[in-house]
């Protein structure tokens, strides 16, 4: 099977990219949360 | 865990979890839609037995025009939401076209999401042209090639990612294609890793 051309920066960076955007949904989770009741 | 594989297709039942029943709401719209999609990342060792959760399930979709990606958010708009933006001009446009994710969650939560983007790079594209059927509990999916779930995961090299390549690695030993293995493991430079942690 035929496997693609992989760059390791490139990838590199897109992992952080990921990894930012995580973050970014992380705050905005946190913010639902905070406006949201508690289940009981 | 009684696991069949034929060709292209893994088939197999189990108790279905919560991400379970997400994945399994989420893409049968997509098959609906007939859209070509992959999962990749860390739900795949969930779904083959791995004894954790996620917050997330990332898809890669093919690239669609906006026409198309349209009809999918109409049609995914029926019971799930977009925690990015309300607006589907701007979720094609400042989101996915720019390589931006978007995350969809079930209405009124966020956790699960499904994080949806289109291919960035020649490994996403082969990705969703080499895809694998799975067919759980008689509904079925797309999945990444598990040689490449294998050698990509021992690449983020974080300990949670090792233990799911272990998991992966141990429960597919026998059918694994190891030269397809070998052939990423060389490209990722995982070798080293593949040689410690899991063989």
């Amino acid at each position: 099977m035929r496997t693609p051309r992989i760059n390791l920066k490139e990838l590199e960076k897109i992992k952080e990219e990921n990894f930012r955007e995580r973050l970014e949904f992380i705050d905005r989770y946190v913010e639902w949360m905070k406006k949201t009741s508690n289940k009981t | 865990m009684k696991i069949n594989i034929t060709g292209t297709k893994i088939e197999f039942k189990k108790e279905e979890n919560r991400l379970d029943r997400f994945v399994i709401d989420f893409t049968s719209l997509l098959n609906k839609l007939q859209i070509k999609y992959v999962i990749v990342s860390g739900y795949i060792a969930i779904l083959f037995g791995r004894s954790r959760t996620s917050e997330d399930v990332d898809i890669i979709v093919e690239k669609l025009d906006f026409k198309t990606f349209t009809t999918v958010w109409n049609t995914i708009s029926d019971g799930f939401h977009c925690i990015n933006t309300n607006d589907v001009k701007e979720a094609y446009e400042d989101y996915l076209s720019s390589g931006i994710s978007l995350r969809f969650a079930k209405k009124n939560t966020l956790i699960p999401n499904i994080v949806f983007k289109f291919p960035k790079i020649d490994l996403d594209t082969w990705t969703v042209q080499e895809r694998k059927k799975v067919v759980v509990n008689g509904h079925h999916f797309y999945i990444a090639p598990l040689e490449l779930q294998i050698s990509f995961k021992l690449r983020l090299e974080s300990e949670k990612d090792i233990e799911d390549a272990r998991h992966l690695y141990k429960l597919f030993e026998e059918t694994l294609d190891m030269t397809l293995i070998r052939e990423f493991n060389r490209k990722l430079k995982t070798q080293t890793l593949f040689q410690r942690y899991l063989q």
